[in-house]
């Protein structure tokens, strides 16, 4: 690689030195072409990593989602590992991104008719040339998902064989020429024969800068319509292999009804929302308060349609469910106090008094610790030995020593017990073991916090300050009524990456989670991992991993809506 | 009148030591406050020193401060617990990652940041997209992808360096931090050395690098604590001591060492103090590396 770069710029080199104004004199456009493959050359290695092991994984997960895979690749069984994982909610989703998929096509058709009609121009018959880009991808993925199997059990046929440059060829050109295989290779060549073919002879009659713009513009409303009917065939299909196991097995389901419920229940809330916006600009009183009526009880009608969806989530695997639980204990537990601390030790730090920058840097130190190390401490400090420090400090103001990071008890009802009262179950709250890993995640990123804080305090200007201070503002009220508002933005930068933080958590729960806390601390992520690298079932774990991947996707954008109208950027 | 401005003037010296008092007794509580706060931040780390230095029954005991210094515990942690090989192994696992991502990204920054071809922004887009994917998502194939490559290919990959190096290799965010940095680098200095005769890689090396300490700086921090932190993944593609990296070591050995609290310690202090070197040599640069990332693990 570096040595291809290293000839093109060689070659460059040769070339006479050459200004700006040279690009448009004969020969430019060699030169131009020079310009792009060292461009290309320059970003392939990266790309190349990237593309292995950051983007090809995603489809890959997903591959292994919809399959029975334990160590070796199993049956395809739909989305049998998301059902398990949420039961029927996997079919509405799937039903969801169906129509979603489609709705989007249309929205995205009618953008591209509505530029295409203000500036006169009738690309219509450029959807064929687009239809055929559209199916010639769509034949690519499936050629590659239908090789994938085939490539993949080349390691297996590997094995006890010695291993030679020769015979790795040999099989993998067997793998491209299975029968199905070499069939689904044959259409996408055909396909994409075929796009060149309609692309070209498109620009030949249509001679316009913006066709190739429409080609692709068309391509993308042929494909979203694709997958969206592909989706919902998917799911009909799915949904009619679950009623025909369950009439085989004599048990009754309801995946259509339910679908049904939610999916209007969603529907009712998203017009609402509509009816309320446009309850606003009503001019009259009437016609406001009766948009405003008709808004709450869609809402209301919206929200009794989705109430079956928690037993239908409930009715999927435990696991799951305990360890979203614990999941958002862990985000409550941690979030706001460590964003109360920090803010307030910023402020303290940011009044330069002398030393300031030995506590910063006292408080930053946790966070610069590698967390096995640091946890390791936390683990030992909060042991269930009586001599372990923190239960010594307990004994020195006399109360009894406790159990710590072993103890699956919730910590209200330990404070409850230690009072004399009993607690129902259901206000447990978080157990005694999470409390332990809470504190230290608060002390971990405290000082990670309050470096930011301190930056975004830096932005504010002092004058506005003095001037409220002239006006005769205290403490207390410049600090609620400018600073606080100043800062909203790091704060909602700083609790989106908290919030996340939570739900990606591995390494300080991994080393501080004991077998006695009976899975009290096993956040979503831990979750994840035990299913994939104790229990051995890679299948449901990718699918564990999507329900994650979608969990954190719709919190950046729900945080995203309320970052819009909330947060003050001054 | 004389008189009045005297008053006033008194009244003046007292108000200004009042103000005074009052202002020693508010800065004297924030200090309390700021003490307190730093001595919580640092109990863990003096326990952790104090109690690696102490012998097995002291440690195991109610002692915080120890009654003789036993340094034997590095000496044992450093050779009979592995710690030795494990620091190597950690310090090896960097140096590849690193020589490896800042290359790799040092390329395509500029080609993102400064050459003009088509699909460019497209590219890059996508790249940055894929900064969304969760990590658990991406463990499971690429444990898959790992084991297939060390399959087929001439070295095997799991229980060696390229499994725990090559996947961090291609790295999004060093792209995305050096391309900010290399489009402001400003075109006249480009035609400069163009007109001097000077390709894209020539300008690259001689000319932008040289200005580039401060993101390059960035990089080498965020990885370095990156390999340092990463547990999960060299969980899995490591079965050995010969290429396990110190934070796998220490939870193996703390697996193996039941109570000898003394040696955990030793070797937490091990682990930790690498960083806690860079970390004071270059505080400034790092913790504002880390404040502009906003990434951890």
């Amino acid at each position: 690689m570096q040595q291809a770069v290293g000839s093109v710029e060689r070659a460059q080199r040769e070339t006479p030195p050459i200004g700006w104004l040279q690009k448009m004199l004969p020969g430019s456009r060699q030169r131009r072409i020079r310009e792009y493959l060292t461009g290309y050359l320059m970003i392939f290695p990266a790309s190349l990593l990237i593309f292995m092991f950051g983007i090809f994984p995603v489809g890959f997960a997903l591959f292994v989602s919809l399959h029975k895979w334990r160590l070796r690749r199993g049956d395809f069984i739909g989305i049998t590992n998301y059902v398990k994982a949420v039961d029927s909610l996997a079919y509405v989703l799937l039903f969801a991104m169906g129509i979603g998929a489609i709705l989007g096509a249309v929205l995205f058709l009618r953008k591209v008719i509505q530029s295409a009609t203000e500036r006169s121009e009738k690309p219509w018959l450029l959807a064929i040339p687009g239809f055929f880009h559209a199916a010639g991808l769509i034949a690519f993925v499936r050629w590659t998902v239908l090789l994938l199997p085939e490539v993949l059990d080349i390691a297996q046929k590997i094995i006890g064989v010695e291993k030679t440059q020769e015979l790795f060829y040999r099989l993998l050109g067997e793998a491209f020429k299975v029968d199905h295989v070499l069939s689904a290779f044959y259409q996408f060549l055909l396909l994409t024969a075929l796009a060149v073919i309609a692309g070209f002879i498109a620009s030949r009659i249509w001679r316009h800068p913006r066709n190739l713009q429409y080609q692709a513009q068309l391509a993308i409303v042929w494909l979203a319509t694709i997958l969206g009917v592909f989706l919902l065939w998917f799911t009909y299909s799915e949904a009619v292999r679950a009623y025909q196991i369950s009439l085989e097995a004599g048990t009754q389901i309801a995946i259509w009804p339910q679908v049904i419920t939610i999916g209007s229940g969603v529907l009712l809330i998203v017009a609402a929302w509509f009816v309320w916006r446009s309850a606003e600009g009503q001019p009259t009183n009437r016609g406001f308060i009766f948009r405003l009526l008709g808004a709450i009880m869609m809402l209301v009608a919206g929200w009794i349609l989705i109430a079956v969806l928690p037993p239908v989530i409930a009715a999927g695997d435990k696991d799951l469910w305990s360890g979203l639980k614990v999941t958002a204990f862990y985000s409550l537990g941690t979030v706001p106090f460590q964003l109360a601390i920090s803010l307030f030790l910023a402020v303290l730090l940011f009044q330069k008094l002398t030393g300031s920058e030995a506590f910063r840097m006292m408080f930053f130190l946790p966070y610069v610790t590698p967390y096995v190390a640091s946890a390791v401490v936390f683990r030992q400090m909060f042991s269930i030995r009586p001599q372990a420090p923190v239960n010594q400090l307990l004994k020195a103001l006399g109360f009894d020593t406790l159990r710590w990071i072993q103890e699956p008890e919730g910590i209200f009802t330990l404070i409850a017990e230690g009072l004399g009262f009993a607690l129902p179950e259901w206000a447990a709250g978080p157990s005694l073991a999470l409390v332990v890993i809470m504190i230290y995640s608060v002390w971990v990123y405290v000082g990670y916090d309050t470096v930011i804080y301190l930056a975004g305090l830096g932005n504010i200007s002092t004058e506005l300050i003095e001037a409220a201070e002239i006006d005769g503002a205290g403490r207390w009220e410049v600090f609620r009524h400018i600073i606080f508002p100043l800062l909203s933005p790091t704060t909602y930068f700083l609790s989106l990456i908290a919030i996340i933080g939570t739900f990606k958590a591995f390494a300080h729960i991994w080393v501080m989670r004991h077998e006695l806390a009976l899975g009290t601390v096993d956040t979503f992520s831990v979750t994840i991992f035990l299913e994939f690298f104790d229990k051995v079932r890679y299948g449901y774990a990718s699918a564990l991993a999507f329900v994650l991947f979608a969990i954190i996707l719709s919190l950046t954008f729900i945080n995203n809506k309320i970052q819009g109208s909330r947060v003050f950027y001054g | 009148m004389d008189n009045s401005a005297q008053e006033n003037k008194d009244r003046g010296k007292k108000g200004r030591k009042l103000h005074a008092l009052r202002h020693a007794m508010r800065h004297s509580l924030t200090y309390l406050i700021l003490i307190f706060g730093a001595l919580l931040a640092v109990i863990p780390f003096i326990w952790m020193l104090s109690t690696s230095v102490m012998s097995l029954p002291e440690a195991t005991g109610i002692r915080f401060f120890p009654s003789e210094i036993h340094l034997e515990n590095y000496v044992n942690a450093w050779e009979e617990a592995q710690f030795a090989e494990y620091f190597w192994n950690s310090v090896q696992i960097t140096l590849i990652t690193l020589t490896g991502q800042i290359t790799f990204s040092v390329l395509a920054a500029y080609a993102f940041a400064r050459i003009d071809f088509p699909g460019r922004d497209l590219i890059f887009g996508i790249m940055l997209a894929t900064m969304m994917i969760p990590a658990m998502v991406l463990i499971i194939p690429n444990f898959l992808l790992v084991t297939w490559l060390g399959r087929i290919g001439p070295i095997p990959w799991i229980n060696n360096w390229p499994a725990l190096t090559v996947p961090f290799m291609g790295s999004v965010f060093s792209i995305f931090l050096l391309r900010q940095f290399f489009a402001q680098v400003p075109d006249e200095l480009f035609d400069a050395a163009q007109i001097d005769g000077a390709g894209h890689l020539r300008f690259l090396t001689t000319v932008v690098l040289p200005l580039a300490k401060a993101p390059l700086m960035v990089i080498i921090v965020l990885s370095f604590m990156g390999s340092w932190n990463a547990l999960a993944w060299p969980m899995l593609v490591t079965n050995s001591p010969e290429w396990r990296p110190i934070a796998v070591g220490l939870l193996n050995f703390i697996d193996e060492a039941g109570q000898q609290i003394n040696m955990m310690m030793a070797g937490a202090v091990i682990t930790i103090i690498p960083i806690l070197i860079l970390y004071f040599f270059t505080q400034k640069q790092f913790t504002e590396s880390i404040a502009r990332s906003g990434l951890k693990g």
